[in-house]
Parts: C-alpha cells; structure tokens; sequence
C-alpha cells in the first residue's frame, strides 16, 4: 500500500498547506479550520432543507446530498437524523444558528438549504458553517427548473468538496457504458450514482467500448455493421452521430487525449492488431507500434505526452507504457500472466488495470513511478474495465457474478464497493467523464 | 443553408426525374437525410440483434466447403488439424473468383473482453494470412472480429469453450 499511502501524504500536506498558508489568486478558496489526517473525514451535518419545494421531496433532497456528500470520500454525514432535525427546528424558531448544540452532535461543518419555488423557477440557498469557530464559510444561490433539483444538488455537493478540499468533485459527473438490455448490446449514459440511466444509440448490430471527447457531450465508440466495425461519434445532446474510422478490421478501444485534439485506437488494417493516433476527427492515422504482437487497449497520460497500452509480444498479455509519438517502449507490469485494460488517472501518477489473480479478474493500480502494484478488489467474480472519476479517487468498473455483469463505484481508499446498476441486462466497459 | 437545402431539392428531383426515365420499378431510397452513411443494412435491419445467425447466404457451389476452424486457448496459430480446411477454401476461392469472404474471429469467454476482441481479430487475420500463402488475393478477404460477443454456446465447459474458439467464414459478395 506505499504507494496511495505516500499520495494520502502528499496530499494532506497539500491540504494542510493551503489552510494554512495565504490562498494564491487564482486557487480555489478553503475555509475550514479544521486540518484532517488524510483517511479521516470532515463530519458535516445536514438538516432537512427548509421552504417549499414544491412537489419535490425535501428528504430526496437531503438523500442526495449525503450519498454526494459520503461518496466524495472526504466527508462522513451525521447519522442521528431525528437529533439533526430537532436542533435545526430549534435554529429556524430562534433564527440564528445554535453552534454549541450542533458541535454536541460532533457535527465539524453544517450545510443548510432554504427553497423557494416561484412558478418554474426553483431557487436553493445554501450556507455552510464551520462549527468550531461558529462562521459561515460558504453561501451560494441556485436557480434553476424544479425537475432540475437533482443536478443542482449535485452541484451543490460539488461546490462543498471544492470549497472544503480544494478537489474537484464527481457528484456532476457521467458514465457511458454498454448494456445488452434490448437484447443487443448498446451504448447507455447514466449520473454517477446510478440515476438517471438512458439508452445513446439504436444501433442494432452491436455498439461497444464508448470513451468521452474532452467536452463530455459526444461519446466516441465502435459500431459494428454487417461487413465491418468502425468508429463514430456520437453527440449525447443532438444524437447526431459522425463515422470517424472503417478501415478493414479492428476500429477499437478508442481513447481521446485530454486536450480533446487526438484519439489513440487500435487498428489492424496493416495485418496486424497494432496501436494508432489519429486526429479527433478520425483522419491522419499514424502507427505508432511495430512487430507481430497484439497491441490493444491505449489510454492517454493526463498530459498527453504518454500512452498505456496492451501487449502480448512477451507471450502474455502485460501493460506497456511508450510515447505518445511512438517508441520509448516500457513494460510496466510483470506480476501475473494476464494485465490488460489500463486506464490512466487524471492525476497521472497512477494506471489502474485488470489482473488476473487466483484465476479471477481483479482491478489494480500500478505506480507509474515506481511500478509498485496495489490490488483494489477481491473475492469471487471477474471485475474489468476500470476508469477513472475526474478526482483521480474513483474507479468504476464491470463485475460479473451468477452470469450477468454489473457496474461498481470504488474509492480507492475507502475500498467499499458501490453497485451503481441492477435490473436485467449486463452493464459492462464504463467510461466516467472527464 | 439556404443554398444547400434549394440544391437538395434540385438533386431530389433529378433523382426523381431519373427514376421516372428509368422506369424499371426500383425500390425507392428513403434513407433518413441525417445519416447518409448509412448502408442499406441500418434500414432492413435495425433491430437485427448480434446474436442472430447471419443472413443465410445461398452459395449452391462451396456450399460445405466453408467450415469454421479452431483455435487452442489465448492462442491463434493455425492447427494443423485445420490445414485441410483452409487449403479447400483456397481452392474454391481460386475456382470462384468473383466471390469475397469475410472472415470472422471468435473467442470462448474466458479472458478480459478488450482482448478477447484483439484475439478474435489475430484468429481472423491468422485465417486470412493462410489463405494468402496458398494464392488468394488478399483484398478478397476481409476480417472482423467479434471478441466472446457471439459464443455457439453459452456454457462454461471445456467442449463449449473450444467450440467457441473459432474462426468463420461467410460470404460477403
């Protein structure tokens, strides 16, 4: 475990620095008083939002919050409901904020919300306080659409993380994945946590393997036609799809660079599955893997300048890491004779991957530095296809068990698998948005 | 915008005009504007699921002739037990030059399912190299692989494992 020890480190120094130094311009404001040891978590209480809100739930509300708020990773959420609503009712008839008695609920920060709702127009207050100094360190207005109050929760839960950690969050955030529901298999987009899924394409004849352009509204992913595969882009928002790729054979595995400008893919139309970057439009494919081996799988460094891929040129499948302009070939895995489907974190210091331990598929990250191995999940039923959430925190990723395939959200330091689908159908190869 | 759309219309009616010369009663093309790319195949078929049996193809002549081969475990070498089968395909694509394969590459379950689609493309193009070594032209021979997406059978035994493990030979045209 050296290696997430050493980030958990690092990044609580950082954290702790940020506290307590002047915030730089530009860098996101924290305003917490209280310094955490990486691994312990801000407790933060979060009372029924006050107002009407119409015929939403207060108490969905509130629901969505807290899983926003815990899945984060850095916050835990006061359990004893019936105590939290008594001492806010308390606040809202003396109107004023009663710190003593939310600290004896060992509440660390408060989240309240009061909601109007005026016609089609529903509005969100939220403050934050800092119990300990007995300040409030944030307040924030949202506006939008009744039907949208999800998302601006979201949102909410996002500005919280940001305000409190300085990281981003995730509670915005999508996954593409595929699902044979229909019977075919197709390409599908639901929230992070589960909600809100619907089927992208109607393709009929297979669609696999999406990856997101950097905008986060078009999915690329490999459509499969009567004589051929090939390569489209899919518009989430218009539906409108573009073909970028058929060559003769593999259009595959596409992965878009994070300044959205380049895909990396395998293709084998010189004879031999081998690896190409080609313009985000799907033109100028150059090879940049050579030999008889089977190179598949590509993801792209955060910064562009490296890729991970898949080889069997050792007589098994292992992960390689070279340059995004070809060469400089590394091999990266060495533990176990079979690594495949790398996937590297937006943070750039890790790859999390697919190894097959004790004759199971297992989700393991690699320390792109050192190359020292962290198996993340055990137990009975193949997990594959690990991708990252943008806070470099989360995985997500398909786990098969009594034939059918479902997707799991894990933090990779609380290690506590999250089942995001369920229903009929397998939900396989999850692609989180950047 | 404006332009395109008057120009549109200018080739719908040409096209119109054109059918109604021609006069022999083909099928009208009404391919939805938004995707022309489209093949005939989208329209007839849209909600053909990958699991069904393909299209029959009616080839009186070879007819028996295209039979699948097999592969051992995460491998795709030819075996020699197949070596027969290819050299018939050869010699029939060689008596039936007109015709174009489409060579398809399959895997049993095991494995992770990105490289499963990989190896089922190796078996495939292993298939085809073979073929090109006993003189078929290569640009008659065509490959897709769908990975462990379309098993013969969905048991998890050892006889159903390597029934899947195949390559498969159909005839595109």
């Amino acid at each position: 475990m050296t290696s997430p020890a050493k980030r958990l480190i690092a990044a609580a120094a950082a954290l702790a620095a940020l506290l307590l130094s002047s915030v730089p311009a530009g860098a996101p404001e924290v305003h917490l008083s209280i310094t955490k040891g990486f691994g312990e978590k801000v407790i933060i209480a979060v009372p029924l939002f006050h107002g009407s809100s119409g015929s939403t739930s207060t108490k969905d509300m509130r629901v969505v919050l807290s899983a926003d708020l815990r899945n984060s990773g850095y916050f835990s959420v006061v359990e004893n409901l019936s105590f939290v609503d008594e001492v806010e009712t308390d606040d809202r008839r003396a109107g004023r904020v009663d710190f003593a008695e939310w600290l004896t609920l060992g509440a660390e920060v408060l989240v309240k919300g009061d909601i109007a709702v005026r016609g089609q127009e529903m509005t969100l207050e939220a403050q934050a306080y800092d119990l300990s100094v007995g300040r409030s360190i944030f307040s924030r207005r949202y506006v939008g659409a009744p039907g949208r109050w999800r998302t601006m929760v979201h949102e909410l839960a996002d500005d919280l993380v940001r305000q409190l950690t300085g990281e981003q969050g995730i509670a915005r955030s999508k996954i593409a994945f595929v699902s044979n529901a229909t019977g075919t298999k197709e390409i599908y987009v639901m929230d992070y946590d589960g909600e809100n899924m619907r089927r992208l394409t109607k393709d009929g004849l297979a669609a696999m393997y999406p990856a997101w352009f950097a905008d986060n509204g078009t999915v690329a992913y490999t459509r499969f036609r009567k004589n051929g595969q090939e390569l489209v882009a899919l518009t989430v928002g218009t539906g409108v799809i573009r073909r970028l790729t058929a060559f003769p054979g593999l259009n595959a595995f596409a992965a878009v660079s994070s300044k959205g400008n380049e895909i990396a893919m395998t293709l084998s139309r010189d004879g031999n599955p081998e690896i190409y970057r080609l313009r985000a439009d799907g033109t100028d494919p150059r090879r940049l893997t050579r030999g008889s081996a089977t190179e598949s799988s590509p993801c792209w460094s955060p910064d562009g300048r490296r890729i991970a891929f898949v080889s069997d040129r050792s007589g098994t499948p292992q992960v390689y890491v070279m340059s995004a302009a070809g060469g400089a070939e590394e091999r990266m895995t060495y533990r176990g004779s079979y690594n495949s489907a790398p996937a590297w974190s937006p943070k750039g210091d890790l790859i999390a991957y697919t190894a097959r331990v004790d004759g199971v598929f297992q989700v393991c990250t690699l320390d792109v530095e050192t190359k020292d191995v962290v198996q993340l999940t055990t137990g009975a039923g193949n997990k594959e296809d690990p991708s990252w959430a943008p806070d470099g925190r989360h995985l997500v990723y398909s786990v098969r068990s009594q034939r059918k395939s479902d997707l799991y959200m894990l933090d990779i330091y609380d290690l506590v698998p999250v089942r995001l689908t369920s229903g009929s159908g397998d939900h396989v190869s999850p692609a989180w948005s950047h | 915008m404006r332009k395109n759309s008057s120009l549109f219309v200018v080739l719908v009616v040409l096209a119109g005009v054109l059918l109604a010369l021609g006069g022999c009663g083909k099928k009208q093309v009404a391919e939805p504007i938004a995707e022309p790319q489209e093949d005939t195949q989208a329209v007839r078929g849209d909600d053909v699921p990958l699991s069904e049996p393909e299209e029959t193809i009616y080839v009186e002549p070879g007819a028996g002739v295209f039979q699948d081969i097999h592969f051992e475990f995460d491998k795709y070498r030819i075996l020699p037990d197949d070596e027969g089968t290819l050299q018939r395909i050869a010699r029939w694509l060689k008596e039936n030059e007109d015709v174009k394969v489409l060579i398809e590459g399959h895997c049993d379950e095991r494995g992770t399912n990105e490289y499963n689609m990989a190896l089922g493309e190796q078996r495939a193009l292993a298939a085809r190299r073979y073929l090109v070594t006993l003189g078929v032209a290569s640009d008659r021979l065509n490959t897709i692989s769908y990975g462990e997406e379309q098993p013969l059978s969905s048991a998890s035994t050892e006889e159903a494992w390597a029934a899947n493990r195949r390559a498969h030979f159909t005839v595109s045209q």
